[in-house]
């Protein structure tokens, strides 16, 4: 009985040798996970202690065993509009949620799910016991002016690979662009979302996407009305320079028009982000040159 | 700071107010002899208005206009209410939609719809012919990243996260109005629409699908010469009987600034299940389908700001009795007479749309007004919202009569500076706001001018998200200052008797 015993202590002791590794292997996760990925495309990270489990912090988030309550010790990253901070309750739908203790303390990298009296995350990756470090705390106690939210660097990432040119110009020109008319008999087209474009001269300086420019200049639409379609899209004035993420014309049903004489593809810079500021050229040629 | 106020006294303050001269208390057993008369709840229901802004958004300062609303009538304390709210945590996530499983005491946002970021148009109904308890809500809904395009699609459960179902897409329409009507064989789903790839510009036409979205048929609806189109506003409305009605604006002369329109009403006895469907209802002027109400009335068009900072040019609204699908009203605006920049009208019929009323029903020539909204109790009470430019400032009435408008009771929801915040886009509180019935309230939703002050909700007010009614300030839930900016609103008034 005796040797049994102790036998059998020895099994514990090297099942918790194993376990103990185990936690190590998950303490250590940093090692296993991509951080600035992930960071990349967290839209909210924060770290805290896991209070409960299979339960939701506010009414109207569904209840499953994958969603827990944490609590938060300090928010690292979120948009200006999310209201959190540091004691507030927050849901977390994790991955696997055999990972988690009540009083496990972790970094939580995360997207929003939904909104209500709190806040409810989806993760995307966890740090168990780390204290999330100052990533990018995104405006917090400083709400950004509308329509100022900065594209993040995934996002950017994304919309530039779907763009036909990136580029670093200077807008020479900007001329009202009226699109043909329609042929005879073919309907009006008078909406609230009437464009009414504009275009403006692209003076290329560099290219950091996409083949040579020819004459080093580009024609770029884009639509100068106020109304909701358009909110997001980039407005151009002369002499202003940036980044531009450029596709070809397939929105104003005239993909070419004139310059110099000659006929040349026209480009539309429409989405939030495709236009930058040149101070953020540093940050564009790093993505690009990482991706 | 919460604001909940003494709804139910402000409720009988407004009743006073209609019958001046009658004390307070001898009104009590007037209104509860009306509410018990008719088999409701012996405490009737109290206004209230919500600002519909979770907390967890306190720091937001969009725009969040033109809104609008559904309620599964089921099982009412589920409602989704819309607006153009951006997707809060992501450039490229789904543009969300707000929900409420508490009669819309308290909403969340969550980001289901199929479109990127923000829709640039979205409307929605909750049927109930498929026993989804918090379904089926199906919504059109306009993106316009690139070009404009709609996508019709479901959600079974809009309490989970699951992106909506796109089952049609397709580009060249404008504002999408969506109508549903729950039947056993499954949901059937109007969406009035314009549509431009109709080659002879006689673009309005509804979209009907009579399997729950899985199938659509668009069905023209325009039988005359246009402009070369129609206007943006194409409105179904469905009766528990299956009768479907759509008001739309024939536009006959287009300048850029004017349209000559004629206000046309068209209806289908059968649900728009048959090979022809909205033709019964034909003008005695010309023999096609379609009956004038009002012909060749001049719409100003304005793509920018033109009534304190909001653009005028098409608000149209048609609701019917849901019970007795004879009984109809139209409302649209017009130029209105000189001075006027915008005049709401209604009209109605008792014959199925077969005469309408000469003129305007008594007290609704309502001027320098838009977005109107219409709806019908089941006691038969209509419902009249509208938004109206008064002294500087947006007032926003909700009108009730149970007798064609030949009394009314007019309740103030809010009033709030017009100049203030100052517009981020257009439209500023939208191209339209929305009212429906379910069982003894009116419900709807509008959007205006966020500043947490009583003053300008004179029915009472309920904010989720942080705000200082004594300092009339918001802030992000951490104590920093927000801006105010264009918020939208629900509210619930009890149906007169």
């Amino acid at each position: 009985m005796k040797i049994s015993a102790l036998f059998f202590k020895a099994i514990l002791a090297g099942a918790g040798w194993w376990l103990a590794l185990c936690g190590c292997t998950n303490a250590a996760a940093p090692q296993a996970i991509d951080r600035a990925a992930l960071t990349t495309k967290s839209s909210i990270i924060f770290s805290g202690t896991v209070s409960q489990l299979a339960a939701t912090s506010f009414p109207d988030v569904p209840k499953s065993p994958q969603t827990i309550v944490v609590k938060v010790d300090s928010v690292a990253k979120k948009p200006a509009a999310v209201s959190l901070k540091k004691g507030d309750s927050v849901t977390v739908e994790v991955k696997d949620a055999s990972g988690f203790q009540e009083g496990t303390r972790a970094t939580f990298y995360t997207d929003g799910w939904i909104f209500g009296s709190g806040v409810a995350v989806k993760e995307l990756g966890h740090e168990l016991g780390a204290a999330a470090e100052p990533v990018r705390v995104g405006s917090a106690g400083n709400p950004a002016a509308p329509g100022q939210d900065r594209i993040s660097d995934q996002e950017l990432l994304d919309r530039m690979k779907a763009s036909d040119f990136v580029v670093v110009g200077r807008v020479t020109d900007v001329r009202k662009w009226n699109a043909p008319k329609p042929k005879s008999g073919a309907p009006l087209r008078v909406t609230e979302h009437d464009p009414d474009w504009r275009e403006a001269v692209v003076e290329v300086q560099s290219v950091l996407k996409g083949g040579k420019v020819k004459g080093n200049k580009v024609i770029v639409r884009f639509p100068n009305r106020d109304d909701v379609a358009w909110v997001n899209s980039p407005r151009f004035a002369k002499n202003q320079r940036g980044i531009f993420c450029l596709n070809r014309d397939q929105s104003t049903g005239a993909p070419t028009t004139t310059m110099g004489g000659h006929e040349v593809n026209a480009y539309t810079c429409l989405g939030h982000g495709d236009a930058l500021p040149i101070s953020e050229e540093a940050r564009v040629r790093s993505l690009l040159k990482n991706q | 700071m919460k604001a909940v106020a003494l709804s139910r006294l402000r409720f009988l303050a407004s009743a006073r107010s209609t019958f001046p001269g009658l004390p307070l208390l001898a009104l009590l057993p007037i209104l509860t002899a009306g509410f018990l008369a008719r088999g409701q709840s012996p405490v009737p229901p109290s206004i209230s208005v919500v600002n519909l802004i979770p907390a967890s958004l306190s720091g937001e300062s969009n725009q969040d206009s033109e809104p609008f609303l559904a309620i599964q009538n089921q099982n009412p304390q589920v409602m989704v209410a819309s607006a153009f709210t951006p997707n809060p945590f992501s450039m490229t996530g789904n543009a969300p939609v707000y929900v409420s499983q508490d009669s819309g005491k308290t909403w969340v946002l969550n980001a289901i719809t199929p479109v990127q970021r923000m829709t640039c148009d979205i409307t929605h109904a909750m049927a109930t012919g498929e026993n989804h308890p918090r379904g089926d809500l199906h919504a059109g809904t306009l993106a316009c990243a690139s070009g404009i395009i709609l996508d019709e699609s479901e959600s079974n459960d809009v309490s989970l996260s699951a992106t909506m179902n796109v089952q049609s897409t397709r580009g060249n329409v404008d504002q999408p109005f969506v109508r549903a009507l729950g039947v056993a064989s499954g949901d059937r789903i109007y969406v009035g629409l314009n549509d431009f790839n109709i080659a002879n510009g006689r673009t309005a036409t509804i979209d009907v699908s009579v399997d729950g979205g899985a199938t659509y048929k668009s069905i023209p609806i325009e039988t005359r010469k246009t402009a070369g189109q129609d206007g943006p506003s194409v409105r179904p409305a469905v009766a528990n009987d299956g009768t479907v009605y759509a008001a739309y604006f024939g536009w006959r002369k287009f300048d850029g600034k004017t349209a000559t329109s004629d206000i046309v009403v068209v209806r289908d006895d059968a649900a728009a299940t048959g090979a022809n469907p909205f033709q019964v209802l034909k003008d005695p002027s010309d023999k096609l389908p379609g009956r004038i109400v009002a012909k060749r009335v001049s719409i100003p068009w304005s793509n920018a700001p033109a009534m304190g900072q909001e653009r005028i040019g098409s608000t149209l609204s048609i609701a019917v009795d849901p019970n007795h699908s004879g009984t109809v009203y139209v409302s649209w605006a017009d130029k209105g007479s000189k001075g006027d920049i915008y005049t709401l009208h209604v009209r109605s019929s008792t014959d199925r749309g077969v005469t309408w009323s000469k003129t305007d029903l008594p007290g609704t020539t309502i001027h320098n007004a838009t977005n109107v909204a219409l709806a019908v109790a089941n006691n038969g009470v209509v419902g009249l919202l509208y938004q109206q430019l008064a002294g500087g400032r947006w007032v926003t009435h909700l009108m009730q009569s149970h007798d064609g408008f030949n009394t009314a009771r007019d309740f103030v929801l809010a009033t709030v500076p017009a100049d203030q915040p100052v517009g981020q886009f257009l439209p500023y509180l939208g191209d339209y706001d929305y009212l429906l019935s379910v069982s003894n309230e009116f419900r709807g939703v509008f959007c205006a001018n966020n500043t947490p002050d009583f003053a300008n909700f004179p029915q009472g007010v309920t904010y989720q998200r942080a705000a200082d009614f004594n300092a009339k300030t918001l802030h992000d839930g951490s104590g920093n200052p927000v801006p105010i900016s264009i918020d939208p609103f629900y509210f619930s008034v009890p149906v007169i008797p």
